[in-house]
């Protein structure tokens, strides 16, 4: 699930300045914009431009320099599964960095070598370089399967261990194991819902030993059509976000109703991810099928 | 009798005491064998009722969960290591007990709803 919207690599010099200017419409004054500036052709300068953009910049939509990241690894952005120490390092970095660009080439402000201001940009950098090493954990999995043929609910019931069936209530046998732990919705008509399970591997064992568990009472099960719905992630970037903003300059795929729920709903297209994002930093990824646009999270973040 | 009341009392020791004595006054030709159903249709209402209005006595259980069943409205668990705190704080472990648990009174008439 690459996403498909990089247009531009070999980026022409203006390019930085792109998301500069929608940094600058979000974040700063004219000063420290000019520092940022600095910062940022520097940054991007040791970077190499590697291409990480704004996702849909604030035109979204315009097949333009606003972009995806690139998910493969680029020459200056090192290993993306950092660990902590590596990120801390490189936050450092980007600290003595914006130090050395105010100190030499910086406009004549009478900056000490550390900023005084709050200096928003190099706070964000720190952040971008803090979620580049997260990798969101794996919260739950669901899966369906067809049985492939008709099941009698209530010798299901009778027999098997952990079962629970309330026809009046809910019309399947409702199912668990302990390893891996999950919970099986085991209907009439011989197909097959698995929770609960914390990885893919996971999840088509575990259904792999709910169709043996019927087919042990005399059913003749099949294990068919296997197919994962949806896989739910969460991680926390270890900072505040504010919502109000990312509603105002992603607003056509955000939705945030603070009365209603108090996270932000993205509805990210591409790929098609909803994420509920919360003032805290931590955000569920949710309505994947497949593994990787949830363990690529880090390319969501804009840059 | 608005409501069938299960007869799975007369298997514990009081019910298979009663039953006993029954048996006994039939055999002897004191009751006819009506009467005797009709005593332990009684029995069956009696331990229920009482069960549910007078006994107040509680007890809590805790072990591991092996085995449960939801099937025609009766929970059956089957609970490892079990030990049962007794109100006067007595603790008596079993390694292995299998509890039934029927709707009684009020939960039946609820269920019907």
């Amino acid at each position: 699930m690459l996403p498909s919207r990089q247009v531009t690599f070999g980026r022409p010099a203006h390019v930085p300045q792109v998301t500069q200017q929608q940094y600058q419409a979000q974040y700063a004054q004219q000063q420290q914009q000019q520092q940022q500036q600095q910062q940022q052709q520097q940054q991007s300068q040791t970077q190499q431009s590697n291409g990480l953009a704004l996702p849909f910049g604030s035109t979204p939509y315009l097949p333009g320099p606003s972009n995806l990241a690139l998910p493969g690894p680029t020459p200056a952005a090192p290993s993306y599964p950092q660990s902590a120490p590596q990120q801390s390092q490189s936050q450092s970095q980007s600290q003595t960095l914006a130090a050395t660009s105010q100190g030499s080439a910086g406009p004549s402000t009478p900056a000490p070598a550390i900023p005084s201001t709050p200096a928003p940009l190099t706070l964000e950098q720190q952040h971008i370089t803090a979620v580049e090493g997260i990798v969101p954990t794996l919260q739950n999995i669901v899966a369906t399967v067809n049985l492939d043929c008709r099941l009698d609910l209530k010798t299901i019931a009778l027999h098997a261990r952990n079962a629970e069936y309330n026809p009046k209530r809910f019309a399947a046998v409702i199912m668990r194991i302990r390893d891996p732990k999950t919970t099986a919705l085991i209907f009439a008509s011989g197909k097959m819902v698995v929770t609960g399970a914390k990885s893919e591997d996971d999840s088509r064992l575990a259904s792999r030993k709910y169709a043996r568990i019927v087919q042990k009472l005399g059913f003749d099960a099949k294990f068919s059509e296997f197919k994962i719905q949806n896989i739910v992630g969460s991680c926390d970037v270890k900072f505040p976000i504010r919502l109000e903003g990312l509603a105002y300059s992603h607003g056509q795929f955000s939705s945030y109703e603070p009365e209603l729920f108090p996270g932000l709903i993205y509805r990210m297209i591409k790929p098609k991810v909803v994420l509920l994002i919360f003032v805290s930093g931590k955000i569920v990824l949710t309505g994947a099928k497949v593994i990787q646009p949830i363990s690529r999270f880090y390319t969501y973040y804009p840059r | 009798m608005a409501t069938a009341y299960y007869e799975f009392y007369r298997g514990s020791s009081i019910g298979m005491a009663l039953t006993d004595s029954l048996d006994e006054l039939i055999t002897s030709g004191a009751i006819t064998p009506q009467l005797a159903m009709k005593v332990l249709q009684q029995f069956d209402k009696s331990l229920a009722d009482t069960l549910i209005k007078q006994v107040k006595t509680k007890t809590t259980l805790k072990g591991h969960l092996h085995t449960y069943r939801l099937c025609d409205d009766v929970w059956t668990f089957i609970v490892k290591n079990a030990s049962f705190k007794m109100e006067s704080n007595e603790v008596v472990t079993v390694p292995k007990v299998k509890i039934v648990a029927c709707k009684n009174g009020d939960a039946i008439e609820a269920g019907k709803k």
